[in-house]
C-alpha cells in the first residue's frame, strides 16, 4: 500500500495534475472505478456473521453517523483537513503510491474505515495492527519545512483522526441528518477507540465536542498547504476518478465539500467563498448525493451489507427501546 | 437467515387461510342470495389463500404492479416503521429514479447497462412497510382502521409496488379485495424531488443517452405526478373495466371507489397464472393469451383512446382459453382525436391504402418528420415498414425475438440519414412501449396469429368481420355492447 518512493524527496512538487508518469490505458483504468472499488471495500468490511459487536456496536451514534447520507462529503472533508499539516502530508506524498492509483488508496482507506466501524473487534485490530506496521517503515523528512516525522508519531495520528471526526459531525450538521450535542459529543467519545487502535495513548484524545474544537484550534498554528496538499487535494475535488456520467454529479459534491470546510482552511487552500448553503440548495445537494448513494447501492454486495447493517441496528433499538 | 425468511412467509400464509376461513362464516349470516355470494367469494378467498401461500412463500410473486418484480422477496424483517423511514429510503431522488427506472422502460435499449442496474437494485432495495404504517395509511385515508373498514384485513402485504404495496382484505359486504396502499409521505418526496430538474436532466442524459431529454423529462414528470395520485389510477381502472365489462377473454377488476382514495385503489382480486408460468403451458394456449393482449391493447387504443402504457408481463394474470387480467392502470396515456388521427391515417396510408406519399403528409402532421425533409419518401417508408412489418400482409406470422429486435435497434438508428429528421412528440412517447414493450413480450411467448387480420377488425377505417373464433366471440360482446346502449338511451 505504501512503498516508499526515495525519489519522491527529490522530485519537483507542484503538478497540477495527478499520475503524470505513468499514462496510458492501464492509468485510465486504475483511475476509474472508484465507485466499484470502494463498494467492494465496504461490502467486505461489514461482515456476515460478526463474532461481537466490534469496538462501536449497533446501537452507537458512530454507525448512525456513518451510514449517514452525508459521509462522502465527511470523507473528502477530512482528507482535506488532513492534508493541511506538514507532516501528516509528506508522509502521504513521499510514502504512499496515491499518484500510481489515487482510486486504490482512496479504497483502501475507506475499506479500513468501514472494517474498523463495522468489523468485530479481531478484524478492526487485525487491520488496524497492520496499519501500524506500515506506519513503522513511514518516516521522513518533509521538504517543506524541514522538520522530520514518522507516521507512527501520535501527535501526526491524533491530527488525522480528529480531522476526521471533526468532519463527520460537520458534514451531517450541513447536509446529513444532525446530531442533537448529546448524539455530537458520544460521537467524539465512542471515536476515541478508533484513534487508540492506531497507537494513540487514551489521555490525549478529545473526548467531547468542546474538546475536539480546543484540539483543532491549538494545531491551527502547524498548517498549512504546501505544493503537496494542493497538488493532492486538487486532483481528488477535480478529476477523482469517477465514470463520466456520475462525474457530472460531482460538481454538487465539490461544492459541498467546500462550503463545509471551515474559512481558514478554505482561504489556505484559494478556494473562492461558496454561496450560503440555503434550504433549497442543501435539499439539491442531497438528492445528488442520493443518486450517487444508488449508483454505490447498485455495486455488488452493498445492499445486502446494508440489510445486514439495517437489521442489527433495528434489533438493537428495539431491545433499547 | 433466507430460509427464515421463507418460514416466517409460510406462516403468515397460514395466518391468511384462517382469515378467509372467518370470512366464509360471516358471509353466511347474511341473507340467502346475498350469503351465497359471499360464500362463493369466501371461497375464492380462501382458495386464492391456499393455492397462493404456497406460490407467495416459494417465489414471492406480486398480484400487482410492475416495479415488484425485481423485489423478489418482500423484506418484511427490514420493514419501513415509519414515515422517516420512507424518506430516508425513497427520499433524495430515489423514488424518482425508481420511478424513472419504470418508465424509462419504454427506451429500454437507450439504458446503458450500468443504469440498468443501478435501477432495478434500487427497486429491490426498498422494503415493505410494517403493518402498523400500512394501517396508519389506512386509517388516514379511510378514517377508519383496516380491521374496522374492512371485515378481514391481512396486515402483511402480498406483493410490492413501486411506491405502495398491495394487501388484501374483505370488503364488509363480503368482496375479496387487493388494497394497494401508498407509502406515506412519498407523494411529496418526489414531487419535491421532481423539482430538481437539472439534476433529472442530467440522470436522463445517464439513463438515455440517446433520447430528446426535454420531451422526455417533460413526459415524464407528467406521468410521475400523475402515478403519485392513485385516484387517477382508479379512475383510469375503472374506465378500461366498464369498457371491456363482459368481455369474453379481457378481464380488469373493478374498482370500489368508496374503499379507494389519493393513497389507496381497492379493486376485485384477481387471480391467474403468472406470465413465467405461461412457458409450460401449450403454444395454443399462449397464442390465445397473446392475441387476447394485442386486442386489449390496439382496441384500447382505436376505441377507447387510451394506451395503457405499461404492457409488462408483470401486469397480467392468465386464465387459460386466452382470458387474460389485466392489472395495474397507474400509467395510462389518453389521446385526443387530433393526436390520435395522424397514427390512424399513417396505418391506413401504408397498410390499406399503399398511398406512400400520404404516408409521408400523415408522419409530418403528426411532428414524426420535419416538414422539409430532403429524403425521398421511398427511403422513409423502407424505414418505417418494419414497424408495420406485421400487420402489411395477410397471413400467419410468428412474433419472433428477431423481429423484436430488429424493430428495437431500428428504432435507436441514430445513424441513419432519417434520424436528423425525425422526432417522436411528446404525447407519442408512450406509444413507443408498443414497439419496444408489446412486440418483445409477443416475442417471448413465440405467438402466431394472423395479426393483419385481428387488426383488420379493430381498424376504425376497415371494421372487418371476425376472422378469428376470438374475434368472433368479440363481435357478440360488441353487438351486446351496443343493444346495452341502445337501451340505456331508450330508458328516459
Amino acid at each position: 500500500m505504501t512503498e516508499p518512493k526515495g525519489r519522491d524527496m527529490t522530485e519537483p512538487k507542484g503538478r497540477l495534475k495527478g499520475a503524470p508518469e505513468a499514462s496510458g490505458e492501464t492509468e485510465r483504468e486504475k483511475n476509474t472505478a472508484l465507485v466499484e472499488r470502494s463498494a467492494a471495500a465496504y461490502a467486505s468490511a461489514v461482515p456476515d456473521q460478526p463474532q461481537d459487536d466490534g469496538f462501536f456496536g449497533p446501537a452507537s451514534v458512530t454507525w448512525r453517523v456513518t451510514g449517514d447520507l452525508s459521509a462522502p462529503i465527511a470523507g473528502l472533508r477530512s482528507l482535506l483537513i488532513q492534508a493541511l499539516h506538514p507532516l501528516a502530508m509528506a508522509g502521504v506524498d513521499q510514502h504512499s503510491d496515491w499518484r500510481l492509483d489515487p482510486v486504490g488508496r482512496l479504497a483502501a482507506t475507506s475499506g479500513y474505515e468501514a472494517t474498523v466501524t463495522y468489523g468485530d473487534r479481531a478484524s478492526a485490530t487485525r487491520v488496524a495492527e497492520r496499519v501500524r506496521t506500515i506506519h513503522t517503515r513511514v518516516r521522513g523528512v518533509d521538504t517543506v519545512t524541514g522538520q522530520p516525522y514518522a507516521a507512527g508519531d501520535p501527535a501526526l495520528l491524533l491530527w488525522v483522526h480528529a480531522a476526521l471526526v471533526d468532519s463527520a459531525l460537520a458534514a451531517s450538521a450541513l447536509f446529513g441528518t444532525p446530531l442533537t450535542d448529546a448524539d455530537a459529543d458520544a460521537y467524539v467519545r465512542e471515536m476515541t477507540i478508533a484513534a487508540e487502535l492506531l497507537g494513540v495513548p487514551h489521555e490525549i484524545i478529545p473526548a467531547s465536542v468542546a474538546g475536539l474544537g480546543r484540539y483543532l484550534a491549538g494545531v491551527r498554528p502547524e498548517l498549512r498547504c504546501t505544493p503537496a496538499a494542493a497538488e493532492s487535494m486538487g486532483y481528488l475535488l477535480d478529476q477523482i476518478g469517477l465514470e463520466e456520467d456520475i462525474a457530472e454529479l460531482w460538481q454538487d459534491i465539490r461544492d459541498a465539500v467546500i462550503a463545509t470546510l471551515p474559512d481558514w482552511a478554505r482561504e489556505m487552500y484559494g478556494y473562492p467563498a461558496p454561496a450560503p448553503v440555503t434550504a433549497e440548495r442543501r435539499t439539491e445537494i442531497r438528492q445528488a448525493l442520493g443518486v450517487l448513494d444508488a449508483v454505490f447501492l447498485a455495486e455488488p454486495g452493498v445492499l445486502e451489507a446494508r440489510q445486514r447493517l439495517a437489521l442489527r441496528m433495528r434489533s438493537a433499538g428495539s431491545k433499547a427501546g | 437467515m433466507k430460509s427464515q425468511a421463507r418460514k416466517l412467509v409460510i406462516a403468515v400464509a397460514a395466518g391468511c387461510a384462517s382469515i378467509a376461513a372467518v370470512a366464509l362464516v360471516r358471509g353466511k349470516a347474511g341473507g340467502r342470495r346475498a350469503g351465497k355470494l359471499r360464500v362463493e367469494r369466501g371461497l375464492t378467498a380462501l382458495r386464492l389463500v391456499a393455492r397462493g401461500g404456497a406460490r407467495y412463500a416459494s417465489n414471492a410473486p406480486r398480484l400487482f404492479a410492475s416495479a415488484g418484480e425485481h423485489r423478489q422477496q418482500l423484506r418484511n424483517d427490514l420493514a419501513l416503521q415509519t414515515a422517516e423511514d420512507v424518506a430516508a429510503t425513497l427520499g433524495t431522488m430515489k423514488g424518482v429514479l425508481m420511478k424513472l427506472g419504470q418508465m424509462a422502460s419504454y427506451v429500454d435499449n437507450g439504458l446503458t447497462p450500468a443504469a440498468r442496474r443501478t435501477l432495478s437494485r434500487l427497486q429491490d432495495s426498498v422494503p415493505p412497510m410494517s403493518p402498523e404504517l400500512a394501517a396508519r395509511v389506512v386509517t388516514e385515508e379511510l378514517g377508519l382502521p383496516p380491521e374496522q373498514a374492512f371485515a378481514t384485513w391481512d396486515p402483511v402485504p402480498i406483493a410490492a409496488a413501486s411506491i405502495g404495496q398491495v394487501h388484501r382484505a374483505i370488503t364488509l359486504d363480503g368482496r375479496a379485495v387487493a388494497v394497494k396502499v401508498q407509502y406515506p409521505g412519498i407523494a411529496e418526496t418526489i414531487e419535491a424531488d421532481l423539482g430538481n430538474v437539472g439534476l433529472l436532466r442530467r440522470m436522463l442524459k445517464i439513463t438515455a443517452p440517446s433520447q430528446d431529454v426535454d420531451a422526455l423529462l417533460a413526459e415524464l414528470r407528467e406521468r410521475i405526478t400523475e402515478e403519485l395520485d392513485y385516484r387517477a389510477e382508479a379512475r383510469n381502472q375503472q374506465l378500461f373495466a366498464g369498457y371491456y365489462r363482459g368481455h369474453p377473454t379481457i378481464h380488469i377488476p373493478e374498482i370500489i371507489e368508496e374503499l379507494s382514495t389519493r393513497r389507496l385503489v381497492t379493486s376485485d382480486l384477481a387471480d391467474g397464472a403468472r406470465f413465467a408460468e405461461l412457458a409450460g403451458w401449450s403454444q395454443a394456449e399462449r397464442d390465445l393469451a397473446a392475441e387476447t393482449i394485442y386486442r386489449f391493447v390496439f382496441r384500447s387504443l382505436y376505441e377507447m383512446h387510451a394506451f395503457n402504457g405499461d404492457p409488462h408481463p408483470g401486469n397480467y394474470l392468465f386464465g387459460g382459453g386466452g382470458r387474460v387480467t389485466f392489472l395495474d392502470f397507474g400509467l395510462v396515456k389518453h389521446f385526443t382525436d387530433d393526436e390520435l388521427r395522424p397514427l390512424v391515417e399513417m396505418v391506413k396510408h401504408l397498410c390499406v391504402e399503399n398511398d406512400p406519399e400520404a404516408f409521408r403528409r400523415a408522419m409530418v402532421d403528426a411532428g414524426f418528420l420535419m416538414p422539409d425533409t430532403p429524403l425521398p419518401t421511398d427511403m422513409i417508408v423502407e424505414h418505417m415498414a418494419l414497424f408495420y412489418d406485421t400487420v402489411r400482409e395477410r397471413g400467419s406470422r410468428t412474433m419472433t425475438g428477431e423481429y423484436a429486435s430488429a424493430v428495437s435497434r431500428r428504432f435507436f438508428d441514430f445513424r441513419s440519414p432519417l434520424a436528423a429528421y425525425a422526432a417522436i412528440p411528446r404525447s407519442y412517447v408512450i406509444l413507443q412501449r408498443i414497439n419496444l414493450g408489446l412486440f418483445a413480450l409477443l416475442a417471448e411467448l413465440s405467438a402466431t396469429a394472423d395479426w393483419r387480420c385481428i387488426a383488420e377488425e379493430i381498424w376504425p377505417f376497415v371494421q372487418a368481420p371476425p376472422c378469428t373464433p376470438m374475434g368472433a366471440a368479440e363481435a357478440t360482446w360488441l353487438a351486446g355492447r351496443r343493444d346495452l346502449a341502445q337501451a340505456r338511451r331508450a330508458v328516459p
